[in-house]
């Protein structure tokens, strides 16, 4: 029970110390949210990029067209050839007539291919790989080249390795910012929690001599760390999510002229949590160094 | 209640401001640590309620051995000992209410355990008017008792006060004086320092008589 009251105590002391200085409490927590937004926008934007590319199938596959020359004979031998090889997940066998189908279906060109006397598809086939390294594609796919009645290979994996590398790319990026911008979050409630108790070291002191434990004396500064931290924490989330609000309706209205569907997509209510609690335990690892330093400091004095 | 068993306190800086101190005194008794300045008298006051750390030997308070005692168990005993400073420590930023209420904020008290606590202390030092009052608005005797009343607001068994009638005009210094016998009558241990004998004159207790840091003789 006191020791639900001394954090009670500790809890009203540091919202007290906060409201006591209004506009320099805004604007530190400003400061603080300011900075967590940026890195936050930008993992907003790397989740919308990576949800509108999901949309597209980036699995490493090959295309193997026939010779229109080539009878079903000539497909299932190279059918068998192409199952047979270890880095093939699945083969699916398009026909000419489905893929003339398909391409009437999908287009505008109906017209145009109904005036065509006959069929200019090949037969082909759409092998999924196990492996997207691109140099044991390159040797599938010279070994398929090889095969007799194979017109053409064509190996689509390129664009959407290089998709990965730059969503990769684009992870570093937003976790070294979020890194660096959450050690800033630290040194800046550190800074200002080392200004309170150095304004407050006559009452510290006298605290002690009346049997405070330096716990005592840290705690209501470190609810103070932790609260500029939550505040912060939810002072970046509104920023961020005014911004998403602000390029997704501009995103929204681009969508019509693109075939896929581009949107903003905001963080999950689980990332959102975890923002603000690391936000919030850099506040408290920023106070509690601060505390630490200025009480030893005090102690050498004595 | 207290027991100094070849107790020395160094300074650092080389100052060796008590030497040999060997000391017992029992629970509920009044002793009155009499002395020049600089004969150790607050150092021995310090010691005795766990605001330093004897150099050497040892220092029982309540059967507790201080210099074993960590950081917190410190605080904690703390908390038992009531002790009023020669220059009070009082915070000037906050009423005299709040000054005494400090102690009980520490320790955890809920406020209505707190305000009565303070209310009763404030009034047996006779401030209970001036609970809103600011310490600079109180004489140099109110700023003394007002030290007095935060000491006793926890209810201690141990009161030490260090030199509580330097500066008070005689009248002054014998009221308070008074203050501690009572204290004293109701069973609390009280351990005072003065270098103004005088002011004790009318006061049945046993004197302890430090020089140059060395326990002088013990008059009963």
């Amino acid at each position: 029970m006191r020791w639900l009251r001394r954090h009670a105590h500790a809890l009203g002391d540091a919202l007290r110390r906060m409201a006591a200085q209004p506009v320099a409490s805004l604007f530190s927590i400003l400061v603080l949210g300011t900075a967590v937004a940026l890195p936050v926008v930008a993992a907003v934007v790397m989740k919308s990029v990576a949800a509108t590319t999901a949309g597209l199938d980036t699995e490493p596959h090959v295309s193997i067209y026939m010779a229109p020359e080539a009878g079903d004979e000539d497909a299932r031998r190279v059918e068998q050839a192409i199952r047979s090889h270890p880095d093939v997940l699945a083969v699916k066998f398009v026909p000419r007539a489905q893929a003339l189908a398909e391409l009437q279906a999908t287009t505008h060109l109906a017209e145009l291919l109904a005036s065509l006397d006959r069929n200019p598809l090949p037969d082909a086939f759409t092998v999924r790989m196990r492996t997207s390294e691109a140099g044991r594609i390159a040797a599938a796919k010279a070994a398929w080249s090889r095969l007799p009645k194979v017109d053409q290979v064509v190996a689509d994996f390129e664009w959407s390795e290089r998709l990965s590398r730059w969503a990769r790319f684009g992870e570093r990026v937003v976790l070294g910012v979020a890194l660096l911008l959450g050690g800033a979050v630290a040194f800046i409630v550190a800074h200002l929690i080392r200004l309170q108790v150095v304004t407050r070291r006559e009452e510290i002191e006298v605290s002690q001599l009346v049997g405070a434990a330096a716990a005592d004396v840290r705690r209501p500064f470190l609810y103070h760390g932790l609260l500029e931290g939550l505040f912060a924490g939810a002072a970046a989330l509104g920023l961020a999510a005014a911004f998403a609000a602000w390029i997704g309706s501009e995103l929204s209205a681009l969508t019509p002229s693109y075939a896929i569907d581009i949107k903003v997509v905001f963080l999950s209510a689980a990332e959102r949590a975890g923002l603000v609690a690391a936000v919030a335990g850099m506040g408290l690892l920023g106070a509690w160094a601060a505390v630490s330093r200025e009480l030893r400091r005090f102690a050498a004095d004595r | 209640m207290i027991r100094f068993s070849a107790v020395a306190k160094r300074y650092p800086g080389g100052l060796e401001a008590l030497r040999d101190v060997t000391l017992e005194i029992g629970e509920g008794e009044m002793v009155a640590v009499t002395g020049r300045s600089g004969a150790g008298k607050s150092t021995l006051l310090k010691l005795a309620a766990g605001l330093e750390r004897a150099s050497a030997g040892t220092v029982l308070v309540q059967g507790q051995n201080l210099g074993a005692l960590g950081e917190s168990a410190l605080a904690v005993l703390r908390r038992r000992i009531g002790f009023v400073f020669q220059d009070h420590k009082l915070l000037f930023d906050r009423n005299a209410f709040e000054n005494v209420a400090l102690p009980l904020r520490i320790a955890g008290f809920s406020r209505d355990e707190a305000a009565r606590r303070v209310r009763a202390a404030l009034d047996k030092v006779g401030l209970l008017g001036r609970e809103k009052a600011m310490p600079v608005a109180l004489s140099g005797g109110e700023q003394q008792r007002l030290c007095i009343a935060r000491a006793i607001v926890n209810r201690p068994m141990l009161l030490v006060a260090d030199e509580p009638t330097g500066n008070l005009d005689a009248d002054y210094a014998r009221a308070i004086v008074e203050l501690f016998g009572s204290f004293h009558q109701v069973g609390v241990t009280v351990l005072l320092s003065t270098h103004d004998e005088a002011s004790l004159a009318r006061l049945d207790c046993r004197r302890v008589t430090l020089a140059g840091g060395t326990l002088a003789g013990a008059a009963a």
